[in-house]
Order: structure tokens, then sequence, then C-alpha cells
């Protein structure tokens, strides 16, 4: 894979982070990181990407939603995959213990729960970055 | 390229819609900590937690009870020279113990947050007799006989309702809730 992918990390977890970076700088996929949600809102702008792997819990509460709704909302920012990586059900499962998170709860989304596996994290990448570069030639 | 965060950066992201309250701000005057009604309960003062998370001391921060002890009052937010929502830190805080499982086994704080908030989810109302059990148990059998006379005489009265009260238009608020949270039967 050649080093003008783009991927640009939304999470605030500096420990995972650097896992995940680690497995995709491996894989030779150029990634930048954003630890909270206006810094990563600001890369989005500033820069085009190819995938966005954003996680649900930051900030205030769930402010990962806002963000991917957010991007939903602009017609430029939509065109970019993301993949939806968290520990929501962990954080959160006393909320609705045993119940499963929205399959499609905003259109666009891949999700992943914490922790991943490394091979399925890239399987997921490559397959998202696939889908939208058929959706581009199409 | 963002470097990795320190732990006062992490505390401070997770106060992100809080803008125009930076942390490192604080010019340590002690006026929380002379204000807060329970900080004689606390380990550490609230001006010493401020101090602690800008110097990173991510382990003691995170082992002292300062931020569980906290009652919300927003008296030392209000007052503070440095407008820092001090309240506000409490609570990111709690959210980073919360979210990192960082907190001891024994605390009330987070049954008991644990507790409101599924009672909120459920009926949009929140309950005593149900919040009740998250810190009853902390008590000695003494104290825990009185809780029971008060909650009891207060039911009489009619101050506590003897079943959980419900809002109207409960589905508008549980559809509100997954619209939020995207965790439980999709909507």
């Amino acid at each position: 894979m050649s080093k003008d992918v783009q991927l640009l990390i939304i999470d605030d977890d500096p420990d995972f982070v650097e896992g995940i970076q680690s497995i995709l700088t491996k894989a030779g996929y150029a990634v930048d990181v954003a630890y909270n949600p206006k810094e990563g809102f600001k890369a989005l702008k500033s820069k085009k990407y190819d995938l966005l792997l954003l996680d649900i819990m930051m900030g205030r509460g769930a402010e990962g939603v806002m963000v991917a709704r957010k991007i939903n909302k602009d017609p430029v920012l939509r065109e970019i995959p993301v993949l939806i990586i968290t520990g929501i059900r962990e954080q959160m499962a006393f909320l609705f213990p045993g119940q499963p998170i929205h399959p499609r709860f905003l259109p666009t989304d891949e999700l992943l729960e914490k922790p991943v596996e490394p091979d399925f994290l890239l399987e997921k990448v490559n397959h998202l970055l696939e889908l939208a570069k058929e959706k581009k030639s199409n | 390229m963002a470097l990795k965060p320190s732990f006062s950066t992490e505390i401070s992201n997770l106060l992100y819609a809080a803008h125009g309250s930076p942390i490192n701000s604080c010019i340590q005057c002690g006026t929380c900590s002379g204000t807060c009604p329970v900080a004689n309960y606390m380990d550490q003062s609230p001006r010493r937690l401020i101090g602690m998370i800008n110097a990173d001391l991510k382990d003691d921060v995170i082992d002292c009870n300062t931020y569980w002890f906290c009652a919300s009052c927003y008296h030392c937010t209000v007052r503070c020279p440095a407008d820092i929502d001090i309240a506000g830190v409490m609570y990111a805080v709690k959210r980073y113990s919360i979210w990192h499982k960082t907190y001891g086994e024994d605390l009330v704080g987070p049954q008991f947050s644990e507790a409101f908030v599924k009672t909120i989810v459920r009926s949009g109302r929140s309950y005593e007799p149900l919040l009740a059990p998250s810190y009853m148990t902390h008590f000695g059998p003494k104290e825990f006989f009185q809780e029971v006379v008060t909650a009891s005489k207060m039911m009489l009265k009619g101050r506590i309702p003897v079943l959980p009260p419900r809002i109207k238009r409960l589905d508008n608020f549980k559809n509100m809730i997954r619209k939020i949270i995207p965790l439980g039967e999709s909507s």
C-alpha cells in the first residue's frame, strides 16, 4: 500500500491511538491523529483524507456521534468513508445490558469494537478504501 | 501530526465543549477549596487536584477521592477568578475514571451514578428508593435504620412517591436517548 493513502484517527485515548497508529503505519498508510473532536474537524477541513477512524466516547459524552452526523451533513466530507472504533459497549453497558450497538446508526459507517484485532482492522480498512474507490469510479 | 497529549491535555479534551475553561490558567488561589462544602472529606482539596492535573500526576489524581466527593454545587465554578469550570473538571475526571475503569470497587460514587442514569433512562425521573441501595450498603446498622425511618416518614408525608414517577411522553424521551447513545435496540 502506498503512502499516498491518508487516514485520520479521531480518538481521545492516546494509548489506543498509539497501538492502531503503529499497525496502520506498518501497513504503509500515512496516518494523522487528532485527540479531540474539535481538532479532528479542523484536520478534516484542512486536508483531504481517504478514510476516517472515529471513536464515539469523547469529550463530554458520545461526541463521536455528533462528529459523524456533522460529516454526514457536509456534502464534501460525506464522501469520506468512516470506520467507527468504539468501546462504548464496555463503557455504557450498564444502560442496556446485553444489547447490541445499533447496527447502522449512521448510514456511512462500519463499526468495530475495542479491542481490535490488527488483521481484522486492516481488512476492514482495505475493504472500506476499495468500496470508496469503486464508488468514485462509478 | 498532533503530539501524544499529556494527562492534563487529556482532561482538557474531556471538557471539549467547555471552551475558554483552560485548567492551566489556575493561579492556585485556593478559592475553590475555601468554598467547597465537602472539602473536609476529600483526600486532596480541589485546588490541589487542579495543581496535580497540571503537573500530570495521573496516578495520584485517579487514586484520590476528591472528584467522587464533589457535590456538584458549582460554588467553586462561580467563584473561580480564573474562570475555570472546576465542577466540570471534576466531571471530566469522573468520566476518565469510569471510561478507563480505574475507580475502586468500594466507592459509592460510580455505583450511585450508574443507578441514577439507569433510572433516568428508564422512566425519565429519578426515584430515591431505587437509588438508595447503591449507597445504603455502606452505612452501619444504626445509620441504615435511621435512613429507613426517615424515608418511611417522608413517604407517609408524600415527599417520596410510593410508585416510581414517570414523565409524560416517555417513548419520545427514550427515542431521544437512543439518538444520543447508539446502544440498545435500534430506533
